[in-house]
């Protein structure tokens, strides 16, 4: 009878200790909370104060999460509470979700909260429009360019304020810059075409294509630019030794770091994004590193291509299942005021979205930054195209990349396996 | 009708219906009470999402809105994807070649660490460490030790004039890489090996000893027939873990591969079962294929244990 009494004293105990919680929860005036998920986390204090400029103004709190992982998106999206607002570090995913039903299309709220269009950067803009519906707006921007060690091009012969005109000369530059040690392995490169990562949607612009046609609607894996790109890429590694290359580029520091192969003077020239040239990279890990920015050259056949550059970047988009989509509206405008969009992006050194922030005298005073200004107004500057399958298409690119690149295999085979294979895929998914 | 079936020649056969005394009804529901958050967290977070995996298999499977009923075609379409094929070969590597590779280095261990030397428990706990390490920490280390140019591994090695592998690109080297990176992580396998050898009866030994058997014929004929059960118990998790294997390659990927593409390099040499399921239903958001993924596996892992238990029926020796 006693343990009875006991186990009914721990029943009732236990039952208090719960629902105080939830008693303490039911404030009867309690604050508005709007919630913004950003999947990268660089700087995530940053971030918040940002926003608590926009929960002070407006009598609410706006609680930012960053970093968010993949699976804890796709959780929350397609659960009853979603965040206000998500933002990605690419536009990629975008259209798979709003296949998938989990995007709010904005056109209405657009209008609804007065954000002017014209003011974005049409490349940015682009890669958020499907068929005229937008299902995200570009937040922040990046763009590639090349960048040279002068030390090195001084001590190869080069002139050092003078970077390659045409693809042709970087090729040729590379070979001078390449540096090998008495057994043959290498001491410098050059040049590693997917250094720190892939670079093909740059090239393939250069030679004239992208894997899409311009409006996403076909596949153009086998096209000859696709072809022509994935060539140019294979012979930095057949020249030097495909083993050779991946040794060397497998003892280069993190990226992140004062031993990333650029910045410890290893590797001659990369292509790289506007953050670098920002406090949080280069002048902090190597202060001292002599370099210069310059666009991508063009082959020489086709100088007209200078300028172009593959614009993407950031994207913020509200999901379906958001209660309150007026309110998630207001904070996505104000995201996207010049003045905010200047704030974020000067405090992060990537591009602005918008032209009137682009103004900003402060994204002057960083040094080499007006190269990538310059680049994303430029009339070549081309936006990233994205479908419904885009991950499934990128994952099968990056798989022949590797192939081609470090195996030396014929691009041509299987690039048209793929073709082949995914552009039914895309078919169905666009419902042709 | 119930109260028929209480009464007559039925209340004479209580096998049929056994009455319960008051006090074995309270017990049951006490009983029923104190596992139902258990059982309530089976049915919830188990059983439902098991079953409801099993219906999205036969769907086009939509986040939100209503997923379409598409029968068989995830299942067909999977025997027919290339990199699903790709992915189960890797896997059954790691089973066939990693597996036992994994449990011998575990009994040799725990067949030295059983040894009566000095300073015993300082090496258990120092094999033990690193299998409380989280994954990712150990593969990130690894991935230092591994480094083709600069790691210890190739280094330890180029001091005997020996060319190490490059184990980041070479498809050929990363998943041996895995499983040497699995060999350190073994604590947990070589503790249950320790304790079946501690229970090997001293007094088979000292008789086998006394018959004139030397160390390795005692070891070979007394201690491993004796801790054979255990090895099974060893060998079927084993399995079982192999695969579901995914974190380790899932980290070795991003961090070796250049392409952006974190999964499965370098050239697709570590897509795993699971990482190539968590491919699809993540990143590709085909989650009704993702789960038909999941019912293969689960229906080859029973077989698999099946088959184990089966064919090892006869050379495994339970004392009791």
């Amino acid at each position: 009878m006693a343990n009875r009494r006991l186990l009914t004293l721990i029943a009732v105990a236990l039952a208090i200790a719960l629902l105080l919680p939830a008693c303490r929860g039911a404030k009867p005036q309690e604050e508005k909370v709007l919630r913004v998920w950003i999947t990268w986390g660089d700087n995530p204090a940053q971030l918040q104060a940002l926003f608590n400029r926009y929960g002070e103004a407006h009598n609410l709190h706006v609680e930012v999460t960053a970093p968010v992982e993949q699976e804890r998106i796709l959780t929350a999206l397609s659960g009853s509470n979603p965040p206000d607002i998500l933002v990605l570090s690419g536009g990629d995913l975008v259209k798979s979700y709003a296949k998938q039903g989990l995007v709010e299309p904005l056109n209405k709220w657009i209008e609804a909260t007065g954000i002017d269009l014209k003011d974005i950067f049409e490349a940015p803009l682009n890669q958020c429009n499907a068929n005229g519906t937008y299902l995200c707006l570009p937040w922040g921007t990046d763009i590639y360019a090349l960048f040279w060690n002068k030390d090195l091009f001084e001590a190869a012969g080069l002139d050092p304020e003078r970077p390659p005109q045409t693809m042709e000369e970087l090729v040729e530059f590379a070979d001078r810059l390449t540096i090998r040690n008495p057994d043959g392995t290498l001491a410098q490169i050059g040049f590693i075409p997917d250094f720190s990562w892939s670079h093909l949607d740059l090239y393939a612009r250069m030679f004239g294509g992208f894997w899409y046609n311009e409006d996403g609607t076909e596949l153009t894996l086998n096209s000859q630019p696709m072809i022509d790109a994935m060539l140019w890429e294979q012979q930095f590694y057949t020249r030097y030794g495909p083993d050779n290359v991946l040794a060397f580029a497998s003892a280069l520091g993190g990226y992140m770091s004062p031993d990333q192969g650029f910045y410890a003077g290893r590797v001659a020239m990369m292509v790289d994004g506007e953050w670098q040239v920002g406090p949080n990279f280069i002048p902090h890990f190597r202060p001292e590193l002599n370099y210069g920015v310059a666009p991508f050259p063009p082959p020489a056949a086709h100088l007209e291509r200078a300028g172009t550059a593959v614009v993407q970047g950031t994207v913020a988009l509200i999901p379906s299942g958001v209660k309150d989509k007026e309110a998630a509206a207001r904070l996505l405008a104000w995201m996207m005021s010049p003045e905010i969009v200047a704030e974020e992006m000067v405090a992060n050194s990537n591009l602005p979205t918008s032209r009137t922030a682009a103004q900003d005298p402060r994204f002057a005073q960083i040094p080499n930054f007006d190269v990538f200004l310059k680049l994303m107004g430029h009339p070549n500057a081309k936006y990233i195209i994205t479908t419904p399958i885009s991950m499934e298409v990128n994952e099968r690119l990056g798989q022949i990349e590797e192939q081609v690149l470090h195996t030396g295999a014929d691009p041509v085979p299987l690039l048209n396996e793929a073709q082949a294979e995914l552009a039914p895929l895309l078919k169905q998914a666009l419902g042709q | 009708m119930r109260s028929a079936q209480i009464s007559g020649p039925q209340e004479r056969t209580p096998r049929l219906a056994p009455r319960w005394s008051p006090t074995t009804r309270r017990n049951f529901r006490l009983g029923m009470l104190f596992i139902a958050p258990w059982t309530i967290g089976f049915l919830a977070f188990t059983l439902y999402p098991m079953l409801a995996s099993l219906y999205f298999s036969f769907t086009d499977y939509r986040f939100r809105g209503t997923s379409q009923w598409i029968g068989l075609a995830n299942y067909l379409q999977l025997f027919r994807d290339r990199l699903f094929w790709t992915a189960l070969g890797n896997t059954a590597y790691m089973v066939v070649v990693g597996v036992p590779i994994l449990l011998v280095f575990s009994f040799v261990c725990a067949v030295l660490l059983n040894l009566k030397v000095r300073g015993q428990s300082f090496y258990r706990v120092v094999y033990f460490l690193p299998s409380i390490v989280p994954v990712v920490a150990s593969t990130m280390l690894w991935l230092w030790i591994l480094n083709p140019n600069s790691g210890i591994l190739n280094s330890f090695l180029g001091i005997f004039g020996l060319h190490g592998p490059n184990w980041f690109h070479d498809p050929a080297w990363s998943k041996p890489a895995l499983i040497l990176m699995g060999l350190w992580g073994t604590g947990s396998t070589i503790i249950i090996y320790l304790s079946g050898l501690q229970d090997v009866p001293v007094s088979l030994l000292e008789a086998a000893e006394l018959d004139g058997a030397s160390w390795l014929q005692r070891l070979w004929h007394v201690t491993i027939p004796m801790v054979s059960p255990i090895t099974l118990f060893n060998l079927i998790t084993g399995v079982i873990g192999m695969f579901q294997y995914f974190s380790q390659a899932y980290v070795f990927g991003a961090a070796v591969t250049t392409m952006g593409n974190a999964i499965g390099a370098p050239l697709n040499s570590t897509l795993f079962y699971s990482v190539y399921l968590y491919q699809n239903g993540f990143i590709f958001l085909k989650m009704g294929y993702a789960s038909a993924m999941a019912w293969i596996l689960f229906f080859i892992i029973l077989g698999c244990t099946v088959l184990l238990l089966r064919f090892t029926e006869s050379i495994t020796y339970y004392a009791v």
